[in-house]
């Protein structure tokens, strides 16, 4: 009898809903609530509500968009993150599949790359201030080699683009690491068989890559482009390091709204201006990299 | 990954828990908040030297945190509204003390004000006790007080324009002497810290400003602050175009990248401790209409809601006596609010500094000029209004006077909306208003 009842009782079990993945999940969702989506949704609130009243108004929304700095913050963002990123992603897709090859020492090499990653954005803000400044490491290196005869201002305001080549600079010595680490987890999850079976019908390194390895690498450049691009919208201290105010971008005006005017209604607009950005920047990224996925599959 | 976090976080909490108590604990420990000190090497010495002989004295032990000024009035402010608190006394400056009578945030300091005069041991300088009133109360008990000054570089006295006396420098001499190092060297060695937690601000709105125009609100679009703006382009032709990154002099000024920079005396000190004896302090220019410069006064209050006033009480006792004023000299290069501590003279890059200072108080057209106070909330938007100006005039080029409408418009908005009073040396008109 008791084995007839057995399956009997495995059958109700399997009808009544599995709780675990929710227990489990508990934890998780619950420091998320309180430690994202709470501060969150208040900050949405301190964007769109008088402080006085709790009316709703686009004051501060207004604020923001005649600051002297709300265009240019703009601007210097969307530019920063144009030049910096797809560097990134070449660098770091070139170091990867360099890794991928396994040449000898291959492992120490990848070591030595991830480094920046566990350096803060300040610090290394910090490390290339004291390369570029007037009496920094660029400088001393010139003068030894009795290139110069004074030293180079290298940051300042005459130059912006060389400013803007040193935030670049920065944030590609950075930032390059987290693509690369990502992009040799997902290189490492395609199988072998494909590469030989490219190899069997007589494919070029080069065609090898360009229509196996990256087609398959697709999911990983998704995550990468996602992380990094989500990431240059937070951009912050490395350019206030080197640049000061001169170069503004949204994250630091957000900072600067809040302690320095102490306006956390106009912060909050800014966080939900960068909110709303990389929402929409990551839309678009999973849509054209689906998008063509599907492409692909049907053709 | 919730299970390591979990468990990251209690060990966490052992830790903290464990460390706390720890052997040899006071019985007795107050909360001291402030936002002066923030640099680590300051926090360090107010925790290890300031604050730990108050505690031996005293058996109090002194929790002391300091926070960028953001967080710290938030911090005091959640404090009134929830209606508990954990800060015993706070310390700020002078400008920031009307947001806290606004919000009815600390105590009347009338009371303990009597029972530390009838010690006898200290007075207070007039003019700071005048201005420790704000509203019905006496706010705060004066701490210390700073001021602003230009260090230089001994090797940058010889570029000083000749026959001129730097003690009695100009704003002509000072922009001949960028010049001139300009021109013998090739490089340009006058620096500010225009950086963006850099103080630069005070020296359009509390220097520059009265020094030309004789006021810093009610003179902001006159034809003699067009005049200083067409002055201050040309100064910053000769200025290092690194300045917008410098947010504390002295670091430029040890490393040679500026030989003369003007910055708050707490920023040009450890230039002048590391080395007193290659830095001269000269005291600011001074303009068509005087040498105008800025007094910082600390205060020091107890909020409201403060779980132990008393021990708080004894803290700012001890923290106002004329030997631990003088111990604040030599260890932050805040200057005493009591002449009992003034007249102890320090010695070394103190002295260079303390003669800096009263030459440039005791200059017969000197002019002193107060931070804004009034403006609430809002105090933070006054000072960005100048930085922009220099921005879009220095920077961005843009005409002076249709830039200077464009913000004499915000400024008399900001004072509009929140009925403030102009600051000395502007006669004291309720909304104040740019002419």
């Amino acid at each position: 009898m008791a084995v007839a009842e057995a399956p009997l009782e495995l059958e109700r079990a399997g009808r009544r809903v599995d709780w675990t993945p929710y227990l489990l999940v508990l934890p998780t969702a619950a420091y998320l609530a309180v430690f994202f989506v709470y501060p969150m949704a208040q900050a949405i609130w301190l964007a769109v509500s008088d402080p006085q009243s709790g009316a709703l108004t686009l004051e501060h929304f207004r604020r923001m968009s005649e600051d002297l700095y709300f265009r240019q913050a703009i601007r210097y963002t969307v530019l920063i993150t144009a030049i910096a990123i797809p560097l990134q992603v070449a660098l770091g897709l070139t170091i990867a599949l360099l890794v991928n090859t396994r040449f000898p020492g291959h492992s120490i090499f990848l070591y030595v790359c991830a480094i920046p990653i566990a350096i803060s954005d300040l610090a290394a803000g910090l490390i290339w201030l004291s390369i570029f400044t007037e009496r920094g490491y660029l400088n001393a290196f010139l003068d030894a080699l009795g290139l110069t005869a004074q030293p180079i201002t290298f940051l300042t305001y005459e130059r912006p683009v060389w400013l803007i080549g040193a935030i670049v600079l920065t944030e590609v010595w950075r930032a390059t690491a987290i693509v690369m680490i990502i992009l040799v987890a997902g290189l490492q999850l395609i199988p072998k068989d494909y590469l030989e079976t490219a190899q069997v019908f007589g494919a070029r390194p080069w065609q090898t890559l360009w229509h196996v390895l990256l087609p398959l690498l697709r999911p990983s450049l998704q995550t990468a482009l996602i992380i990094r691009t989500i990431l240059a919208f937070q951009l912050f201290a490395t350019v206030i390091t080197l640049a000061g105010r001169l170069v503004p971008v949204l994250a630091g005006e957000a900072y600067f709204w809040y302690s320095l005017y102490r306006s956390p209604n106009v912060a909050s607009a800014y966080a939900t201006l960068i909110l709303v950005l990389s929402g929409g920047i990551t839309w678009v990224y999973l849509r054209a990299l689906r998008a063509r996925h599907e492409e692909v599959a049907g053709g | 990954m919730s299970v390591l976090r979990l468990s990251a976080i209690l060990v966490a909490v052992v830790l903290v828990a464990g460390v706390s108590p720890g052997v040899g604990a006071p019985a007795q420990e107050i909360v001291f908040t402030s936002n002066q000190f923030t640099p680590v090497e300051e926090q360090e010495w107010a925790r290890g030297t300031l604050l730990r002989r108050f505690t031996e004295e005293s058996g109090i032990g002194v929790r002391f945190i300091t926070e960028p000024e953001g967080p710290y009035v938030d911090r005091v402010l959640a404090e009134a509204r929830a209606g508990r608190g954990t800060i015993d006394v706070t310390g700020t400056l002078h400008g920031i003390f009307p947001v806290f009578v606004a919000e009815n945030a600390i105590r009347d300091m009338a009371a303990l004000q009597r029972q530390l005069d009838a010690r006898g041991d200290r007075t207070f300088y007039r003019d700071l006790r005048d201005v420790s009133r704000i509203g019905n109360i006496q706010a705060f008990i004066p701490w210390m007080q700073a001021t602003y000054l230009i260090a230089a570089r001994r090797e940058a006295m010889r570029y000083f324009p000749s026959g001129r006396n730097p003690m009695r420098m100009t704003y002509d001499d000072l922009l001949e002497w960028g010049d001139n190092i300009r021109q013998a060297t090739g490089q340009r060695r006058l620096g500010f810290p225009v950086g963006p937690r850099g103080l630069y601000g005070r020296f359009l709105h509390g220097y520059a400003y009265p020094s030309f125009t004789g006021s810093q609100v009610k003179g902001f679009k006159s034809a003699e602050a067009v005049e200083m703006w067409r002055y201050l382009r040309r100064l910053w032709g000769v200025t290092h175009p690194s300045s917008f990154v410098w947010e504390f002099m002295h670091e430029p000024l040890l490393t040679g990248e500026a030989w003369v920079g003007w910055d708050h005396t707490a920023r040009l000190i450890p230039a002048l401790r590391q080395r007193p004896g290659d830095f001269v302090v000269l005291p600011s220019p001074a303009g068509p209409k005087g040498r105008s410069f800025l007094s910082v006064v600390v205060g020091l209050a107890i909020p409201r809601v403060a779980p132990n006033p008393d021990a708080g009480a004894r803290l700012i006792e001890y923290l106002t006596r004329p030997a631990t004023q003088v111990a604040t000299l030599q260890g932050v290069a805040f200057f005493p609010v009591s002449p009992e501590a003034a007249r102890a003279v320090p010695t070394g890059g103190l002295r260079v500094m303390a003669d800096g200072v009263s030459a440039q108080a005791g200059a017969p057209d000197a002019r002193t000029a107060l931070l804004p106070v009034g403006l609430g909330a809002r105090t933070g938007e006054f000072v960005p209004i100048y930085v922009d100006t220099f921005r879009l005039i220095a920077i961005e080029g843009r005409d002076i006077p249709q830039t200077l409408a464009t913000q004499a418009r915000r400024l008399e908005d900001l004072y509009r909306a929140t009925n403030a009073p102009c600051p000395p040396p502007d006669p004291p008109m309720r909304p104040c208003r740019p002419d």
